[in-house]
């Protein structure tokens, strides 16, 4: 084996081991027996798993932050997949303004979307609400469902939805039975993208927060300050497991590859 | 049932049609109030002394929202007619800025009896709009298996420390309160005052080889036990809170000079509930701030509260604790913010 190749195996061993190494310390704490994270621990245990399902604020805004997760999913896909369908084949240079505009939110600071959103959405009548919270989730959500359907109908060539319409297909035909099988790889990593973006969101939905829509993140954040045993710990494991869950629903049914070419 | 996409899609719509239908503005309701708690232990306790008092005195429910002073003013100053919060728990400065900007309600005893308990300087330092119902005090909390004779001053603090005797762990500038707990507190035992903050930062000059800083509060405890520091800049009540969880090598100090008094205040804002007010007054009630005390193992302001023998060896007395001038401090905060950028950095 050649030294560049060594070199390159040694730099790409440490580069996963210095990514990896800190979950999998989050993850051996959630495990601890002491009352408090530190490392290496000294027994282990489940009591903290038992203890997030004690402590009700865990699982009522988990619950919330699934139901947040999944509207801010469809209404981004529901909203951005024909304006991507739209905005891929436009040319003017309105349309290059508007994808501009649309996929905005990703670089502006999080926090200023959410401050700047609650007196909007409070001037408007909305207030501190679920539906405040999906409106502004699927503003941060939007540009993942655009940017990925985008990349993939770029690369369908014109032809195939031609040559479907020449054949006597409508357009919702067309759609149905050509375009959408086409671009379902990039709907389906916009989706991923959009319900852990919406799940793991903190500088958001913390200034929507009341006792009915504060969500994991924020209970979370919330506990840290004032607690410090290690269930925040157990809950980064759990959380790790959903995520982990989420993409290999995502390859059966999809497939990671697919999605990967898609983005 | 077989998963496949046609099912899960379809779920999917199903679960958002049903969650659409519940997504209604927060409003305050005829007997419900909205209040607020810090998460964890914190919440519990405020549910167990001062939410189930208020319910079963008024027949009215209290609903508890989590999160931080920096939201619920935010919430509020967005929806001031009709603020989502009937009481908001708010740190000393944010309360200042609150009552300044006119949106709080003004205390009195005839609104809130258990007010005539409360030292009169706690709702003078909320400008009358508002006042203090619990405290820490920022002290030295250090390693007794390694540091057996500790500073007992923030003097000796500073110059063991800048000696190479000491690796200090102290609360950078992205903790909030490090403006006052620290900054004002060390300037002030050092002969500093608001508006000449050079005998911190020189301070700060001669131990920086010898300093480490905590982001959170958790960062000072992993700094402790992992070694990378033997004492720091911390608070009584979590020292405390970490001794009950079985750390048993940590242990607190109050500063000869005082230690700065971190507050916790309550106000109402304009236009909440007029229940808010039986709440509160069950907040400043002595019986249920006792109670309060003993879960949190931090100190409260009702003058007429007893403390069981453990916490009144742990609580720092009023007496020996410094009350900052947090209206006074937040008039020249940014400028501390911006020397503390420019000559520290973290």
């Amino acid at each position: 084996m050649r030294f560049s190749d060594i070199a390159l195996w040694a730099f790409t061993i440490a580069f996963f081991v210095f990514m990896i190494l800190p979950i999998a310390v989050v993850v051996v704490i959630s495990f601890t027996s002491a009352g408090y994270a530190a490392f290496p621990i000294p027994g282990w245990s489940l009591k903290w798993f038992a203890r997030i399902f004690e402590y009700r604020p865990f699982i009522d805004s988990l619950w919330v932050s699934l139901q947040l997760g999944v509207v801010a999913t469809v209404a981004s896909c529901v909203l951005g997949v024909p304006a991507a369908l739209y905005l891929s084949r436009a040319r003017s240079g309105w349309a290059t303004a508007i994808t501009t505009f649309l996929l905005s939110p990703l670089s502006m600071p999080m926090i200023v979307i959410g401050f700047a959103s609650l007196f909007f959405l409070s001037a408007l009548g909305f207030g501190v609400s679920f539906l405040s919270l999906a409106i502004v989730h699927t503003v941060i959500c939007l540009p993942y469902v655009i940017r990925t359907v985008t990349a993939v109908y770029r690369a369908v060539p014109p032809a195939y939805e031609e040559a479907a319409q020449i054949l006597g297909a409508s357009r919702l035909t067309t759609f149905r039975e050509v375009t959408l099988p086409l671009i379902r790889p990039g709907i389906a990593a916009g989706s991923l993208f959009s319900f852990l973006t919406s799940f793991d969101n903190l500088p958001v939905s913390y200034f929507f927060g009341s006792a009915q829509t504060t969500t994991l993140p924020v209970v979370m954040l919330a506990y840290m300050e004032h607690q410090f045993d290690p269930s925040i710990a157990a809950l980064s494991t759990l959380q790790l497991l959903l995520a982990i869950v989420a993409l290999v629903v995502a390859d059966r049914l999809y497939g990671i590859e697919k999605m990967t070419v898609a983005t | 049932m077989r998963l496949n996409r046609r099912t899960f899609l379809g779920t999917g719509a199903a679960a958002t049609g049903l969650v659409g239908l519940s997504g209604l503005p927060l409003r305050a309701q005829g007997s419900t109030i909205n209040v607020t708690a810090y998460g964890g232990v914190w919440e519990q306790a405020i549910r167990d002394c001062f939410v189930a008092p208020f319910e079963a005195k008024t027949g009215a429910t209290a609903t508890v929202s989590l999160g931080g002073p920096a939201q619920w003013l935010a919430q509020v100053e967005a929806s001031p007619e009709n603020p989502p919060l009937d009481v908001l728990i708010m740190s000393p400065d944010l309360a200042v800025l609150a009552a300044e900007g006119d949106l709080m309600d003004e205390f009195t005893v005839e609104k809130l009896p258990n007010l005539a308990n409360i030292p009169q300087e706690f709702t003078d330092a909320c400008l009358g709009k508002g006042t203090y119902f619990d405290y820490g005090v920022g002290g030295i909390t250090y390693n007794k298996q390694i540091v057996s004779e500790p500073p007992r001053s923030f003097a000796d603090f500073v110059e063991r420390v800048a000696s190479g005797e000491f690796i200090a762990s102290v609360p950078s500038i992205s903790y909030g309160p490090t403006t006052v707990f620290f900054l004002w507190a060390l300037n002030n035992a050092l002969g500093g005052d608001v508006d000449n903050t050079d005998p911190f930062f020189e301070a700060m000059a001669k131990m920086k080889d010898n300093l480490v800083f905590w982001a959170g509060p958790n960062d000072f405890f992993n700094h402790l036990a992992s070694g990378e520091a033997d004492l720091g800049i911390y608070f009584d009540g979590r020292t405390w809170n970490h001794v009950d969880e079985g750390v048993d090598w940590i242990d607190f100090i109050n500063p000869e000079e005082g230690g700065a008094m971190t507050a916790v205040a309550i106000q109402k804002p304009k236009n909440a509930s007029d229940l808010a007010w039986d709440y509160l007054n069950e907040v400043l009630d002595a019986g249920n701030q006792a109670k309060f005390a003993e879960i949190l193992n931090y100190g409260v302001t009702n003058t007429q509260v007893e403390y069981s023998e453990k916490l009144a060896s742990r609580v720092t007395p009023l007496s020996e604790a410094n009350l900052p001038p947090y209206a006074e401090i937040a008039r020249v905060r940014n400028d501390w913010v911006d020397r503390w950028n420019r000559e520290i950095g973290m």
